[in-house]
């Protein structure tokens, strides 16, 4: 039992925080971006991060955080920005120029991260897509106290969380009356093009932050997911926020442990994809929750 | 079989097999994609080519479990088509079914139908031991290692779809730019509507092993949004994204073939967005010297 908790605390606690502290950064700017209509946006900066991430090692030649986080935040709203210009260009539908961009922007990661000279990264193709919730948090608990053993990707997590929430919060009326009536944003004086490019730059960073932990997969998932589940219940966006970071919580702890936990009970030899397996149930959620406030509308 | 010694023999009888399947495929994909995209459902057909992995997925296992072999080729075409199918059905039936705008219904299948594909492919790979690569390589795509009677299969696929699209030009035509003047003449939008999502999956099930799955939605998109630079009948804009999809594809080929570390997908995408930077970068230049004259 004692080896069993060990091993809990050494593997499964730091993938479970990770992917806690993702959920809480792109979870609450999710809101923001579904009540927006603009969940597609997400998925395409999940994309477009991955050239800037890789340009950022290979100009430093280190897996430096900052040069390798400062590439990907310039990768994610130059890429934004171009679909937004290709678009105006060619008067074709949004989801065509978003397109066009974030598959020639993630091509050209994955180029990159196959050709030599980015081998030496411990990131493949795989990694990027599916997360690495259970190989890059191996902690040894030995005689050094618990916080200087953290993988550094924990601390980057959690300064995005607070990002995040800091960011919404301070904000929280601003933004709330720029999703609702950009318009009316506009004529009383409250810059809805500054606080939109805010909020852009804001949703790459966390994006980058969670990206390496959970992969692009998850990510799409964290910043669509829990906005939608909560959105029918929700009476205001506080509450949405407070509602959707709550039920997110609990499916993601769910994801994990089905992936990490089932398959040693039906005696599998290996754990299964747990980005992914989070990804499903937030999915499934979705219909789930606006199935229940049918009933009990009906009720 | 790798892609070293292919690469070695240079134009080899199997090399010059690769480049007609591959510009077969990309000429379907430039064409489907014309009216995908005027019918506006640019990133259903990204949610379509994700969808692909989890139905491989589930039929290696069953192949496995019958004992035909995981890697049967037309099983795992079947289960790609099937589980595709059922995410381009599962975008606009979210829509409908409750208040969720496109954009997340969008984002929510691409989270199920990838996500589940995620886990699936795990399970996939514990079972596969020893094996390198695998279905892992229709992630991304890899020319290289499709075996010539793969390729003619594709190949067939691709040609049968492009075929079945030229007989019903005229209806998908209406469809997609006139949807009002098509309900006026009584044809049946809704067959139709289906009709074009089987020539989207078959698309997409047909590149799946050159381009990969991740990435099999560029081959749809950016030729035909390239080819939208171009003035013209919509047969003449459809006949130039076929052209410019077939470039890419083959020109994707040759570039994976001579860096052996990349792998196809990418290298057919970057070349389609260079085709449509050109197109853009070239067309906005003379209209600015039209206006000017």
């Amino acid at each position: 039992m004692n080896g069993f908790l060990q091993e809990f605390i050494a593997i499964d606690l730091p993938a479970l925080a990770a992917a806690l502290l993702a959920l809480i950064a792109c979870g609450t700017l999710g809101n923001w971006l579904v009540l927006r209509k603009e969940s597609m946006t997400g998925d395409a900066i999940a994309h477009a991060v991955l050239p800037g991430l890789v340009a950022g090692f290979l100009v430093t030649g280190s897996r430096s955080v900052t040069a390798m986080f400062a590439g990907a935040s310039i990768a994610g709203v130059a890429a934004i920005m171009l679909a937004g210009w290709v678009r105006k260009r060619t008067r074709l539908e949004p989801g065509a120029s978003l397109g066009v961009v974030f598959t020639a922007f993630f091509a050209l990661g994955v180029a990159l991260l196959e050709s030599q000279g980015a081998r030496q990264i411990d990131l493949d193709p795989d990694c990027v897509l599916f997360g690495s919730l259970e190989t890059l948090f191996l902690v040894s608990v030995h005689d050094k106290p618990w916080y200087t053993t953290l993988p550094h990707e924990l601390w980057t997590l959690f300064a995005a969380a607070v990002l995040a929430i800091g960011f919404s919060v301070l904000f929280m009326k601003e933004l709330a009356l720029l999703a609702f009536d950009r318009n009316h944003a506009r004529q009383t004086g409250s810059a809805p093009r500054v606080l939109e490019s805010l909020l852009l730059a804001v949703t790459s960073a966390c994006v980058v932050a969670s990206f390496e932990a959970v992969g692009t997969i998850l990510v799409v998932a964290l910043l669509a997911c829990p906005a939608l589940i909560a959105s029918p219940h929700a009476r205001s966006v506080r509450g949405q926020i407070a509602m959707s970071l709550v039920a997110g919580s609990a499916l993601t702890v769910a994801g994990y442990a089905m992936a990490a936990f089932a398959p040693k009970i039906f005696g599998a030899p290996s754990a299964l994809n747990a980005a992914g397996m989070i990804a499903v149930l937030l999915a499934i959620a979705v219909p789930a929750s606006h199935m229940l406030r049918a009933m009990l509308r009906g009720a | 079989m790798n892609a070293p010694s292919l690469a070695a023999t240079g134009l080899g009888a199997n090399t010059v097999l690769v480049l007609l399947g591959c510009g077969i495929f990309g000429a379907l994909a430039g064409a489907v994609g014309t009216f995908v995209i005027a019918r506006r459902r640019s990133l259903i057909a990204d949610v379509a080519g994700h969808a692909a992995l989890p139905g491989v997925c589930l039929a290696f296992l069953a192949g496995e479990a019958l004992h035909i072999g995981g890697r049967t080729p037309w099983l795992l075409l079947i289960g790609a088509a099937c589980t595709a199918l059922l995410a381009a059905w599962f975008v606009p039936w979210l829509t409908r079914r409750f208040a969720i705008g496109a954009d997340g219904a969008t984002a929510v299948s691409l989270a199920l139908f990838f996500g589940l594909g995620a886990v699936l492919l795990s399970l996939v790979q514990s079972h596969e031991s020893g094996s390198q690569g695998g279905l892992r390589r229709l992630l991304f795509g890899s020319a290289a290692a499709t075996s010539s009677a793969d390729v003619k299969t594709l190949a067939a696929l691709a040609f049968v779809t492009l075929v079945a699209l030229a007989l019903l030009f005229k209806e998908l035509s209406l469809l997609a730019f006139d949807e009002q003047h098509a309900r006026t003449l009584g044809f049946p939008v809704r067959s139709l509507d289906l009709l074009l999502t089987l020539l989207l999956v078959a698309t997409v099930v047909a590149g799946m092993q050159l381009a990969g799955i991740v990435l099999v939605v560029a081959m749809v998109i950016t030729p035909a949004a390239a080819a939208r630079f171009f003035r013209g009948s919509i047969a003449r804009v459809t006949a130039i994204a076929a052209c410019l999809g077939a470039a890419s594809a083959v020109c994707g080929v040759l570039v994976s073939l001579e860096f052996e570390h990349l792998p196809t997908g990418p290298a057919m995408t970057l070349s389609a967005a260079g085709l449509f930077l050109v197109a853009l970068l070239a067309t906005t230049r003379g209209r600015a010297e039209a206006v000017q004259s």
